[in-house]
Protein backbone atom coordinates (compact mmCIF):
# COMPACT_ATOMS: atom_id res chain seq x y z
CA UNK A 1 0.00 0.00 0.00
CA UNK A 2 2.73 2.25 0.83
CA UNK A 3 4.32 2.43 -2.56
CA UNK A 4 0.73 2.91 -4.23
CA UNK A 5 0.70 6.04 -1.93
CA UNK A 6 4.19 7.29 -3.57
CA UNK A 7 2.74 6.47 -6.74
CA UNK A 8 -0.44 8.68 -6.55
CA UNK A 9 0.98 11.59 -4.45
CA UNK A 10 4.42 11.59 -6.99
CA UNK A 11 1.75 11.51 -9.96
CA UNK A 12 -0.21 14.37 -8.01
CA UNK A 13 2.63 16.41 -7.57
CA UNK A 14 4.40 15.73 -11.38
CA UNK A 15 1.44 15.22 -13.04
CA UNK A 16 -0.59 18.40 -12.95
CA UNK A 17 1.99 20.37 -12.09
CA UNK A 18 5.18 19.20 -14.07
CA UNK A 19 7.98 19.92 -11.34
CA UNK A 20 10.10 17.11 -10.14
CA UNK A 21 10.12 16.15 -6.38
CA UNK A 22 13.06 18.49 -4.08
CA UNK A 23 13.61 16.07 -1.62
CA UNK A 24 14.46 12.01 -0.59
CA UNK A 25 11.89 11.76 2.12
CA UNK A 26 12.06 8.29 2.61
CA UNK A 27 8.82 7.92 4.23
CA UNK A 28 8.54 10.34 7.03
CA UNK A 29 5.03 11.10 6.95
CA UNK A 30 3.88 7.79 7.60
CA UNK A 31 6.65 6.86 9.95
CA UNK A 32 5.14 10.28 11.56
CA UNK A 33 1.66 8.37 10.69
CA UNK A 34 2.88 5.17 12.16
CA UNK A 35 3.95 6.42 15.23
CA UNK A 36 0.56 8.58 16.22
CA UNK A 37 -1.25 5.55 14.63
CA UNK A 38 -0.15 2.91 17.30
CA UNK A 39 1.93 4.25 19.93
CA UNK A 40 4.12 0.90 20.27
CA UNK A 41 5.67 1.52 17.04
CA UNK A 42 7.51 4.51 18.31
CA UNK A 43 10.61 2.90 18.83
CA UNK A 44 10.77 1.34 15.30
CA UNK A 45 10.03 4.68 13.65
CA UNK A 46 12.09 6.45 15.36
CA UNK A 47 14.92 4.05 13.64
CA UNK A 48 13.33 4.30 10.45
CA UNK A 49 13.46 7.69 10.39
CA UNK A 50 17.69 7.45 11.91
CA UNK A 51 18.33 4.61 9.45
CA UNK A 52 16.93 7.10 6.30
CA UNK A 53 18.69 10.30 7.38
CA UNK A 54 22.05 8.34 7.95
CA UNK A 55 21.33 7.06 4.13
CA UNK A 56 21.40 10.93 3.33
CA UNK A 57 24.30 11.90 4.61
CA UNK A 58 26.16 9.14 3.16
CA UNK A 59 24.62 10.18 -0.38
CA UNK A 60 25.25 13.73 0.40
CA UNK A 61 21.97 14.44 -0.37
CA UNK A 62 20.21 17.31 1.29
CA UNK A 63 17.91 16.22 4.20
CA UNK A 64 14.39 17.81 3.98
CA UNK A 65 12.93 20.32 6.32
CA UNK A 66 12.26 19.09 10.15
CA UNK A 67 13.71 15.39 9.84
CA UNK A 68 16.74 16.04 12.18
CA UNK A 69 14.25 18.23 14.80
CA UNK A 70 11.47 15.57 14.77
CA UNK A 71 14.01 12.57 14.99
CA UNK A 72 15.86 14.38 17.95
CA UNK A 73 12.76 15.44 19.88
CA UNK A 74 11.98 11.11 19.58
CA UNK A 75 15.16 11.07 20.37
CA UNK A 76 14.33 13.63 23.69
CA UNK A 77 10.98 11.39 24.57
CA UNK A 78 13.07 8.30 24.58
CA UNK A 79 15.34 9.85 27.28
CA UNK A 80 18.39 10.21 24.93
CA UNK A 81 19.27 13.82 25.45
CA UNK A 82 22.69 13.83 23.90
CA UNK A 83 21.53 12.62 20.26
CA UNK A 84 18.54 15.00 20.63
CA UNK A 85 21.35 17.86 20.97
CA UNK A 86 23.13 16.71 17.95
CA UNK A 87 20.04 16.65 15.48
CA UNK A 88 18.94 19.91 16.52
CA UNK A 89 21.67 21.23 15.88
CA UNK A 90 21.82 19.58 12.69
CA UNK A 91 18.38 21.37 12.12
CA UNK A 92 19.84 24.50 12.51
CA UNK A 93 22.67 24.36 10.53
CA UNK A 94 20.62 22.60 7.56
CA UNK A 95 18.24 25.38 7.71
CA UNK A 96 18.55 28.99 8.90
CA UNK A 97 15.09 29.09 9.10
CA UNK A 98 14.58 26.98 12.46
CA UNK A 99 17.22 28.61 14.87
CA UNK A 100 14.98 30.41 16.92
CA UNK A 101 13.50 27.57 17.77
CA UNK A 102 16.34 25.19 17.82
CA UNK A 103 17.99 27.43 19.97
CA UNK A 104 15.60 27.12 22.89
CA UNK A 105 15.78 23.66 22.17
CA UNK A 106 19.58 23.28 22.59
CA UNK A 107 19.87 25.61 25.19
CA UNK A 108 17.32 24.99 27.82
CA UNK A 109 16.82 21.56 26.92
CA UNK A 110 13.57 22.02 27.63
CA UNK A 111 10.71 23.32 25.46
CA UNK A 112 10.16 27.43 25.20
CA UNK A 113 7.66 29.47 26.85
CA UNK A 114 4.89 30.85 25.36
CA UNK A 115 2.96 32.50 28.61
CA UNK A 116 4.24 36.25 27.10
CA UNK A 117 0.44 36.23 25.95
CA UNK A 118 -1.32 37.38 23.43
CA UNK A 119 -0.35 40.54 21.68
CA UNK B 1 -6.21 -2.64 -10.22
CA UNK B 2 -8.67 -0.39 -7.13
CA UNK B 3 -5.80 1.62 -6.58
CA UNK B 4 -5.03 2.67 -10.09
CA UNK B 5 -8.74 3.57 -10.76
CA UNK B 6 -8.80 5.76 -7.69
CA UNK B 7 -5.42 7.04 -8.99
CA UNK B 8 -6.63 8.23 -12.50
CA UNK B 9 -10.21 9.27 -11.03
CA UNK B 10 -8.54 11.69 -8.21
CA UNK B 11 -5.89 12.80 -10.57
CA UNK B 12 -8.74 13.78 -13.48
CA UNK B 13 -10.86 15.00 -11.00
CA UNK B 14 -7.89 17.08 -9.37
CA UNK B 15 -7.11 18.44 -12.80
CA UNK B 16 -10.46 19.45 -13.60
CA UNK B 17 -11.57 21.06 -10.46
CA UNK B 18 -12.01 24.93 -11.27
CA UNK B 19 -11.79 27.30 -7.92
CA UNK B 20 -11.66 30.94 -7.67
CA UNK B 21 -8.22 31.98 -7.84
CA UNK B 22 -7.42 33.63 -4.42
CA UNK B 23 -6.15 36.85 -4.44
CA UNK B 24 -2.61 36.16 -3.17
CA UNK B 25 -0.96 39.76 -3.21
CA UNK B 26 -0.90 39.93 0.81
CA UNK B 27 1.24 36.70 0.59
CA UNK B 28 3.37 37.86 -2.60
CA UNK B 29 4.10 40.80 -1.07
CA UNK B 30 5.11 39.11 2.63
CA UNK B 31 7.37 36.80 1.01
CA UNK B 32 7.05 33.92 3.69
CA UNK B 33 10.45 31.58 3.84
CA UNK B 34 9.66 29.42 6.40
CA UNK B 35 5.89 27.92 7.71
CA UNK B 36 4.64 26.79 11.04
CA UNK B 37 1.95 23.96 10.78
CA UNK B 38 -0.25 23.93 13.99
CA UNK B 39 -2.52 21.17 14.93
CA UNK B 40 -5.62 21.40 13.34
CA UNK B 41 -8.82 22.47 14.90
CA UNK B 42 -11.77 19.30 14.71
CA UNK B 43 -15.34 19.63 13.76
CA UNK B 44 -14.83 15.97 12.78
CA UNK B 45 -16.12 12.59 14.78
CA UNK B 46 -12.69 11.21 14.07
CA UNK B 47 -10.67 11.95 17.38
CA UNK B 48 -7.41 10.48 15.56
CA UNK B 49 -7.70 13.15 12.71
CA UNK B 50 -5.57 15.90 13.98
CA UNK B 51 -2.80 13.83 14.65
CA UNK B 52 -3.46 12.10 10.61
CA UNK B 53 -3.98 15.14 9.28
CA UNK B 54 -0.75 17.04 10.48
CA UNK B 55 1.45 13.72 9.38
CA UNK B 56 0.25 15.40 5.52
CA UNK B 57 0.71 18.81 5.37
CA UNK B 58 4.95 18.83 5.42
CA UNK B 59 5.50 17.54 2.35
CA UNK B 60 3.90 19.46 -0.16
CA UNK B 61 4.95 22.63 1.67
CA UNK B 62 8.41 22.32 1.93
CA UNK B 63 8.20 20.89 -2.06
CA UNK B 64 6.63 24.41 -2.65
CA UNK B 65 10.36 25.81 -1.74
CA UNK B 66 9.29 26.52 2.14
CA UNK B 67 11.19 25.55 5.54
CA UNK B 68 8.63 23.69 7.16
CA UNK B 69 8.83 23.59 11.08
CA UNK B 70 9.38 19.56 12.19
CA UNK B 71 5.70 19.47 12.78
CA UNK B 72 5.96 16.60 15.57
CA UNK B 73 8.48 18.93 17.52
CA UNK B 74 6.16 21.77 17.27
CA UNK B 75 2.94 19.73 18.60
CA UNK B 76 5.49 18.21 21.88
CA UNK B 77 6.32 22.23 22.08
CA UNK B 78 2.95 23.19 22.40
CA UNK B 79 1.68 20.19 24.63
CA UNK B 80 4.58 21.13 26.98
CA UNK B 81 2.84 24.74 27.10
CA UNK B 82 -0.87 22.91 27.80
CA UNK B 83 -2.16 22.90 24.31
CA UNK B 84 -3.07 19.66 23.61
CA UNK B 85 -5.76 20.78 21.27
CA UNK B 86 -5.89 22.53 17.90
CA UNK B 87 -8.83 24.46 19.58
CA UNK B 88 -6.94 26.09 22.15
CA UNK B 89 -4.06 26.52 20.02
CA UNK B 90 -5.65 28.47 17.17
CA UNK B 91 -7.29 30.80 19.77
CA UNK B 92 -3.43 32.06 20.49
CA UNK B 93 -2.37 35.46 18.45
CA UNK B 94 -0.75 34.11 15.25
CA UNK B 95 1.93 36.64 15.73
CA UNK B 96 2.67 34.83 19.29
CA UNK B 97 2.56 31.80 17.60
CA UNK B 98 5.09 33.30 14.89
CA UNK B 99 7.78 34.83 17.77
CA UNK B 100 7.49 31.51 19.79
CA UNK B 101 8.70 29.65 17.01
CA UNK B 102 10.75 31.98 14.96
CA UNK B 103 8.11 31.12 11.82
CA UNK B 104 7.66 33.51 9.18
CA UNK B 105 3.84 32.51 9.10
CA UNK B 106 1.15 29.95 10.80
CA UNK B 107 -0.50 27.37 9.13
CA UNK B 108 -4.04 26.56 10.43
CA UNK B 109 -6.26 23.95 9.45
CA UNK B 110 -10.05 23.08 10.64
CA UNK B 111 -11.22 19.70 9.54
CA UNK B 112 -14.78 19.84 8.75
CA UNK B 113 -15.12 16.24 7.62
CA UNK B 114 -13.42 13.14 7.93
CA UNK B 115 -16.32 10.54 7.94
CA UNK B 116 -16.72 7.12 5.70
CA UNK B 117 -20.73 7.03 5.33
CA UNK B 118 -21.56 3.29 4.67
CA UNK B 119 -23.71 2.24 2.14
CA UNK B 120 -25.17 -1.16 1.10
CA UNK B 121 -22.29 -1.88 -1.34
CA UNK B 122 -20.19 1.04 -1.41
CA UNK B 123 -18.45 3.40 1.20
CA UNK B 124 -17.55 6.81 0.44
CA UNK B 125 -14.83 8.45 2.42
CA UNK B 126 -14.67 12.01 2.79
CA UNK B 127 -12.26 14.93 3.91
CA UNK B 128 -12.74 18.04 3.95
CA UNK B 129 -10.42 21.02 5.01
CA UNK B 130 -10.56 25.04 5.79
CA UNK B 131 -6.64 26.34 5.47
CA UNK B 132 -5.91 29.69 6.66
CA UNK B 133 -2.08 30.73 6.27
CA UNK B 134 -1.13 33.85 8.85
CA UNK B 135 1.74 36.00 8.19
CA UNK B 136 3.66 37.00 11.56
CA UNK B 137 2.46 40.37 11.56
CA UNK B 138 -1.66 38.99 11.74
CA UNK B 139 -1.98 39.83 8.08
CA UNK B 140 -4.15 36.57 6.77
CA UNK B 141 -2.36 35.92 3.66
CA UNK B 142 -3.88 32.60 1.80
CA UNK B 143 -7.12 31.10 2.61
CA UNK B 144 -8.66 28.13 0.72
CA UNK B 145 -11.04 25.06 1.20
CA UNK B 146 -10.58 21.50 -0.29
CA UNK B 147 -12.70 18.85 -0.04
CA UNK B 148 -12.34 15.53 -1.58
CA UNK B 149 -14.15 12.14 -1.74
CA UNK B 150 -13.39 8.85 -2.88
CA UNK B 151 -15.60 6.04 -3.43
CA UNK B 152 -14.67 2.80 -5.37
CA UNK B 153 -15.40 2.72 -9.18
CA UNK B 154 -18.57 0.29 -9.87
CA UNK B 155 -16.79 -1.49 -13.41
CA UNK B 156 -19.36 -3.04 -15.30
CA UNK B 157 -18.16 -6.58 -15.97
CA UNK B 158 -21.29 -7.19 -18.22
CA UNK B 159 -22.54 -9.73 -15.27
CA UNK B 160 -25.00 -8.60 -13.14
CA UNK B 161 -23.45 -11.20 -10.64
CA UNK B 162 -20.16 -10.56 -10.91
CA UNK B 163 -20.71 -7.02 -10.60
CA UNK B 164 -22.49 -7.31 -7.47
CA UNK B 165 -19.44 -9.32 -5.52
CA UNK B 166 -16.85 -6.60 -7.14
CA UNK B 167 -18.83 -4.43 -5.11
CA UNK B 168 -19.26 -6.25 -2.18
CA UNK B 169 -15.89 -7.33 -2.03
CA UNK B 170 -14.58 -3.83 -2.33
CA UNK B 171 -17.08 -2.57 0.35
CA UNK B 172 -15.74 -5.15 2.98
CA UNK B 173 -12.14 -3.78 2.47
CA UNK B 174 -13.65 -0.11 2.93
CA UNK B 175 -15.55 -1.27 5.74
CA UNK B 176 -12.65 -2.97 7.63
CA UNK B 177 -10.49 -0.13 7.67
CA UNK B 178 -10.75 2.99 5.74
CA UNK B 179 -7.91 4.71 4.87
CA UNK B 180 -8.39 8.68 5.18
CA UNK B 181 -4.69 9.46 4.38
CA UNK B 182 -4.35 8.71 1.09
CA UNK B 183 -7.36 11.20 0.38
CA UNK B 184 -5.90 13.96 3.18
CA UNK B 185 -2.24 13.64 1.56
CA UNK B 186 -4.36 14.36 -2.08
CA UNK B 187 -6.15 17.33 -0.74
CA UNK B 188 -3.34 18.67 0.88
CA UNK B 189 -1.07 18.46 -2.19
CA UNK B 190 -4.36 19.45 -4.73
CA UNK B 191 -4.96 22.70 -2.48
CA UNK B 192 -1.50 23.92 -2.28
CA UNK B 193 -0.05 22.65 -5.20
CA UNK B 194 -2.15 21.89 -8.38
CA UNK B 195 -5.71 23.84 -7.87
CA UNK B 196 -5.88 27.48 -8.43
CA UNK B 197 -5.58 27.79 -5.17
CA UNK B 198 -2.11 27.06 -5.24
CA UNK B 199 0.28 29.15 -3.45
CA UNK B 200 3.56 30.58 -4.91
CA UNK B 201 6.74 29.12 -4.92
CA UNK B 202 8.84 29.54 -1.67
CA UNK B 203 12.89 30.42 -1.75
CA UNK B 204 14.03 26.35 -1.98
CA UNK B 205 12.06 26.19 -5.21
CA UNK B 206 12.73 29.91 -7.14
CA UNK B 207 11.95 28.66 -10.18
CA UNK B 208 8.01 30.20 -11.13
Amino acid sequence: MRSIFAVLFAAALTGCAAKGGLYNWGGYDGMLYGAYKDPTTVAANMQKLEAHIGKLEQGKQKVPPGLYADLGTMQLQAGDREKAQMNFRKERESWPESATLMDALINNGVMPKTKEGKS
Amino acid sequence: MRALVFLSALLLAGCAVQQPKPDLSAFNAAKPRSILVVPAANKSLDVDAPNYLLTTLTVPLAEKGYYVFPVHTAKTVLEQEGFYDGEQVQKQAPESLARLFGADAVLFVTINRWDAQYAVFATTVTVDFDYRLVYKDGTEIWKANKKMQYSPQQQNSGSPLANLIAAAVTAAIERAKPNYLPLAQMANVQVIAVDPTAIPNGPYRPLN
